[in-house]
């Protein structure tokens, strides 16, 4: 059935600015920019002020929806949180290395862009990975064997962490014995909350 | 952007298809999704399907379903005819519908008409052109 009107607003914190045109959301904050296009979804995008508080909302309308329409609002909602979070925040996802007997050696290249990992299970191939636009990688310090990667946006700091881990897979053994690997640990903000 | 013509009781719209085509009716009640119970005050009472209406900018203000006297006399509250001739869409539906009922002597006249405004537009064209010119 349609559902003849299904919308969801979510508050736009102060520090922040918004622009809403065509359904490409541009966000700003002390961190930098990003944008957004959604032109792919069948959703109003408005930006209201409301009454009671004077505070700055986002409402996401969608006109006789089916199920998969409606459950699209707030999957956007939450894109343009993690938009948000980024803005202000920004996102560190750090990774560890795993290995059993071969050390995985691993140098950064590129100020910071792209990462070459050797002797990987002991295997001679060089992996090379480059990092995508916006997103930094360093060995953290203190730490033994560990990868940080920071960036703005969620959706570049996951992909990156997720090329780093599929050029490290196992092939032809069996992964329950060989848990040699990058995997990520922890995925977090950069900005610490108090 | 968001909508501001919305179908409630009261909204008055009008009938883009079908054998009341070009009236002006006020939808009175909604029946289910796709159908709605429009009246004028002068048609029966009946159904029709939101995509026979135009919705208008002009709401009046009645309860569901009312009578015809209470109807009409919320129309006039409304001053519906008014509003409706004073807008610029009912305009240029009063305009359309004389441009079609002329008859050739009317045109003839319309031709001559136009031929002498734009007679007239031409010599102050020339006039200011002189102007600029010197």
């Amino acid at each position: 059935m349609k559902t003849i009107l299904s919308s969801d607003t979510m508050d736009i914190p102060d520090g922040v600015k918004i622009k809403v045109k065509a359904k490409v959301i541009e966000v700003e904050g002390p961190r930098g920019k990003l944008s957004r296009n959604f032109k792919h979804l069948n959703l109003d995008f408005q930006l209201i002020t409301d009454e009671a508080t004077g505070k700055k909302k986002l409402k996401i309308d969608a006109w006789f929806g089916s199920r998969k329409t409606t459950a699209a609002i707030r999957t956007a909602l939450s894109h343009v949180t993690n938009l948000i979070n980024g803005v202000t925040k920004g996102y560190r996802y750090k990774m560890r290395f795993v290995y059993a007997h071969f050390p995985i050696n691993a140098s950064i290249t590129n100020s910071a862009t792209a990462i070459e990992i050797r002797n990987f299970l002991g295997e001679k191939r060089v992996r090379k990975v480059d990092m995508l636009e916006g997103v930094s990688v360093i060995r953290s310090e203190k730490v033994k064997d560990e990868l940080v990667l920071e960036g703005n946006d969620i959706e570049l700091v996951s992909r990156s962490a997720a090329l780093i881990n599929q050029k490290c897979h196992v092939k032809n053994k069996d992964i329950r014995k060989f848990l040699d690997g990058i995997y990520v640990s922890e995925k977090g903000t950069i900005a610490e909350e108090e | 952007m968001p909508f501001k013509r919305y179908v409630e009781i009261g909204r008055v719209a009008l009938v883009n298809y079908g054998k009341e085509y070009g009236k002006l009716v006020v939808i009175v009640d909604v029946i289910d999704q796709n159908r709605a119970l429009v009246d004028a005050p002068d048609m029966v009472r009946s159904q029709m399907n939101f995509k026979r209406l135009s919705l208008t900018d002009i709401k009046i203000d009645i309860k569901r379903v009312p009578k015809k006297k209470t109807l009409i006399a919320a129309m006039e509250a409304a001053d519906v005819k008014g509003k409706w001739e004073k807008s610029s869409w009912g305009r240029k539906l009063i305009v359309q519908k004389r441009r079609a009922s002329l008859n050739d002597f009317d045109r003839f006249k319309l031709m001559l008409a136009k031929i002498k405004r734009a007679g007239v537009v031409r010599q102050e064209l020339a006039k200011l052109k002189k102007e600029t010119a010197a």
